[in-house]
C-alpha cells in the first residue's frame, strides 16, 4: 500500500457502553484509490466513518486524514463529507447551502456547482425540504464534491439515486480518484461498489473480515456449476476432492459448490467421463458476501 | 464565525417577526388599558394588604401603587409577562443552537467544513443575543411611542422603561445560558429544555416564597428572579444588581457548556 495514504485508520475501536460497534480496525486509502466499504446494515460501517471524520472520538486506536489527525479543523476543507442520513435546514436551498459552505470553506467554485448540478439533474433553487430523497442525496453530493477535496467519505452515497444518476455518480468520484482523491465509500449492495472500486474493505460486526481486489475476491470466491455429461457418472465422484464444498449427482448431471481454484474439480469431472459443458450459476461475489458477512469466525486471509 | 452569525440570523428572521409583533402588540394592549386602570382608585386599596410574596411578584413591593405608571406596567408587565416571553424565546432558540441542531442531523453536515465545535455554538450564542436585543428594543420603541397619548409616560422616562427591559432581557439571557450549556455538554435537546424550565419556574416560585421563608434568602442571591424583582429598574434604573449578575451568570454558563462540546461523541 502507499506509504502515504489520505485516510488511515488504525487499530480503530469503539465501543458505546458494553457495546463495541466497531473493533480494531485498521484500514488505509491511498491518493488515486477508491475504496468499497461494505458490511451489512449495523456492521459498524457509519460508526468507523464518523470516527474517520473526528464526530465520534475512537476508544482505541486513531486515525489520520489528510495528513492530519481526524476532525482537524486545518483540513476540513479538503475533505468532502456525506452522510448517511443527510439532513439540511428544510428551508434551505441547494444554492444557500452551497453558498454558506463555500463562504465557510473559503472557496466557492459557481461553475463547479453548475456543472455538477447539471449533470446529476438537480435543480439547486428548490428548497432542500421540498426536494425527494433522491434529488436531497443530490445535494449531498454536489457539497461533497464541489470544492474537489482531496479526500472523499462517502456513507451509502448511491442511496435513493435512480440507475442513470447511479452511473454519473461513479463517473463523478472516478474523476475524483482520476486527479488524485483518495475515496471511501460504503455501501450494503456490491454491483455500484464493484464496477468502480481499486480495493474492497468488508466488515462485519465492527471486524474488517478482508481487505482485498475484487479480482482476488473473485479467485476467491464460491463457484456454482452444473456440469453435463455424455453418460450417467457415480454419485461420489466429486467425494474427497479439493474444494468442492457441495455435490449433487444425478444421472448425467452433476451441480457443484467449487471454493477457490476449480482445477481439481474439473480434473475430477473429467477423469469420470466425457464433459459436454459447464454452465456457471448464482452470482459468484454475491455468494461470497453471504459466507463473508456470516461466518466472521472464519476470517478470509487478507490480501 | 460570521458565516455561522448571519446564516442563523437569517434563519431566524421569520420567527423573530412573529415575537417582535407579539412584543409590540402586548405594549399595545398594556398602553390601552392603562386608562381606564388609573381611573379606578378602589384597585390601589385592594391590592394594598397583598401578602409580601404576591408583592414581589408582582412588582409592588417597593411601594409602587398598582395605578401608577410605574406600578402598572411592572405588575401587568415587566415583573411577568415580558420576561417570560423573552425567556420562552431565547431558552428555546438556545436549545436548539447545538443539541436541537444536533438532534435534527444537520450539525454534523455543518461540521464537516472547515469551523470549529466551539465557534459555531458561541457565533450561534451570538446571534440569539442579537436577536433578543432586537425584541427588547421592539419593546421599548413601542412604549415610548404609546406611552404619552394614554399618560403611561408619567413619571416615567425612555431611560426607565429601557431599563426595566434590559433588566427583563438579562433574566431570558441567564436562563437561555442554561439550555445552551446543558445542550452544548450534553446534546440533549430535551435536557436543556427542562434544565432551563426547571430553573425558571423553581426560581420563580422561590423569589416569592423566601419573602416570607428566611431560610431561602441565601439561595435568592443566585436567583435571577431575584435579581430582577429585588432591584425594581423601573423605579430605581439599571442598578449593577440589575445587570452584573446575570451578565456573570451567562458568560459562565456558556463557558461551561464548551469544553465538553469540544470533546464528546456527536449524537
Amino acid at each position: 500500500m502507499s506509504a502515504d495514504p489520505l485516510i488511515a485508520g488504525h487499530r480503530l475501536t469503539k465501543r458505546f457502553g458494553r457495546l463495541t460497534a466497531v473493533s480494531d480496525l485498521t484500514l488505509e486509502v491511498a491518493g488515486g484509490q477508491i475504496v468499497g466499504f461494505l458490511g451489512p446494515n449495523g456492521a459498524g460501517k457509519t460508526t468507523t466513518i464518523r470516527m474517520l471524520m473526528g464526530f465520534l472520538r475512537p476508544t482505541g486506536g486513531a486515525a489520520t486524514v489528510a495528513g492530519a489527525p481526524a476532525g482537524h479543523i486545518g483540513v476540513r476543507g479538503r475533505i468532502g463529507y456525506l452522510p448517511g442520513d443527510l439532513r439540511v435546514d428544510p428551508a434551505m436551498t441547494a444554492t444557500q447551502l452551497l453558498s454558506w459552505y463555500g463562504r465557510l470553506r473559503g472557496r466557492h467554485d459557481q461553475r463547479r456547482v453548475d456543472e455538477l448540478t447539471g449533470r446529476l439533474g438537480l435543480d439547486p433553487s428548490r428548497p432542500f425540504g421540498a426536494l425527494s430523497k433522491g434529488n436531497r442525496q443530490k445535494v449531498g453530493i454536489v457539497q461533497a464534491l464541489c470544492h474537489d477535496p482531496d479526500v472523499l467519505i462517502l456513507d451509502e452515497p448511491t442511496t435513493g439515486l435512480d440507475p442513470l444518476v447511479q452511473r454519473e455518480f461513479l463517473t463523478l468520484i472516478g474523476e475524483a480518484a482520476g486527479r488524485g482523491a483518495a475515496v471511501l465509500f460504503s455501501s450494503h449492495v456490491l454491483p455500484e461498489v464493484e464496477r468502480v472500486a481499486t480495493r474492497v474493505a468488508i466488515i462485519r460486526a465492527g471486524r474488517l473480515v478482508t481487505t482485498s481486489t475484487v479480482d482476488d475476491l473473485l479467485d476467491r470466491a464460491r463457484r456454482r456449476m452444473e456440469l453435463r455429461f455424455a453418460e450417467p457418472v457415480p454419485a461420489g465422484v466429486f467425494d474427497g476432492v479439493p474444494g468442492v464444498a457441495a455435490a449433487e449427482v444425478h444421472d448425467r448431471t452433476a451441480l457443484l459448490a467449487v471454493d477457490g481454484p476449480v482445477g481439481p474439480a474439473m480434473r475430477a469431472a473429467t477423469d469420470a467421463g466425457t464433459l459436454l459443458r459447464v454452465n456457471p450459476a448464482g452470482d459468484d461475489l454475491e455468494d461470497l458476501f453471504v459466507s463473508l458477512y456470516q461466518h466472521s469466525d472464519q476470517p478470509i486471509e487478507v490480501s | 464565525m460570521l458565516p455561522v452569525l448571519t446564516q442563523t440570523m437569517h434563519r431566524r428572521r421569520g420567527s423573530l417577526a412573529w415575537w417582535a409583533l407579539a412584543v409590540a402588540g402586548m405594549c399595545g394592549l398594556l398602553s390601552v388599558a392603562y386608562p381606564t386602570v388609573r381611573d379606578n382608585h378602589e384597585l390601589d386599596s385592594t391590592f394594598a394588604n397583598l401578602p409580601p410574596g404576591v408583592e414581589a411578584l408582582l412588582g409592588l413591593s417597593g411601594g409602587n401603587a398598582l395605578t401608577s405608571p410605574a406600578g402598572y406596567l411592572d405588575s401587568q408587565f415587566f415583573a411577568n409577562i415580558l420576561p417570560i416571553m423573552l425567556l420562552v424565546f431565547a431558552v428555546g432558540l438556545a436549545a436548539w443552537t447545538v443539541a436541537g441542531d444536533e438532534a435534527a442531523g444537520s450539525l454534523e453536515l455543518l461540521l464537516a467544513n472547515p469551523v470549529s465545535r466551539v465557534r459555531v455554538a458561541l457565533a450561534r450564542f451570538a446571534a440569539l443575543v442579537c436577536l433578543l436585543a432586537v425584541l427588547a428594543a421592539v419593546c421599548v420603541l413601542a412604549l415610548a411611542a404609546l406611552a404619552p397619548s394614554t399618560g403611561l409616560n408619567h413619571d416615567l422616562t425612555v431611560s426607565r422603561l429601557a431599563a426595566a427591559t434590559v433588566a427583563a432581557t438579562l433574566l431570558a439571557l441567564a436562563f437561555a445560558a442554561v439550555a445552551f450549556a446543558v445542550g452544548a455538554a450534553t446534546g440533549s435537546r430535551p435536557a436543556a429544555l427542562a434544565a432551563a424550565a426547571g430553573l425558571a419556574v423553581t426560581g420563580y416560585v422561590l423569589e416569592g416564597l423566601a419573602q416570607q421563608v428566611p431560610a431561602l434568602h441565601p439561595i435568592r442571591l443566585v436567583d435571577p428572579w431575584h435579581w430582577l424583582l429585588a432591584s425594581d429598574p423601573i423605579r430605581h434604573g439599571l442598578s449593577w444588581q440589575a445587570w452584573a449578575p446575570p451578565l456573570i451568570a451567562t458568560v459562565a454558563l456558556v463557558a461551561a457548556g464548551l469544553p465538553r462540546l469540544a470533546h464528546r461523541d456527536l449524537r
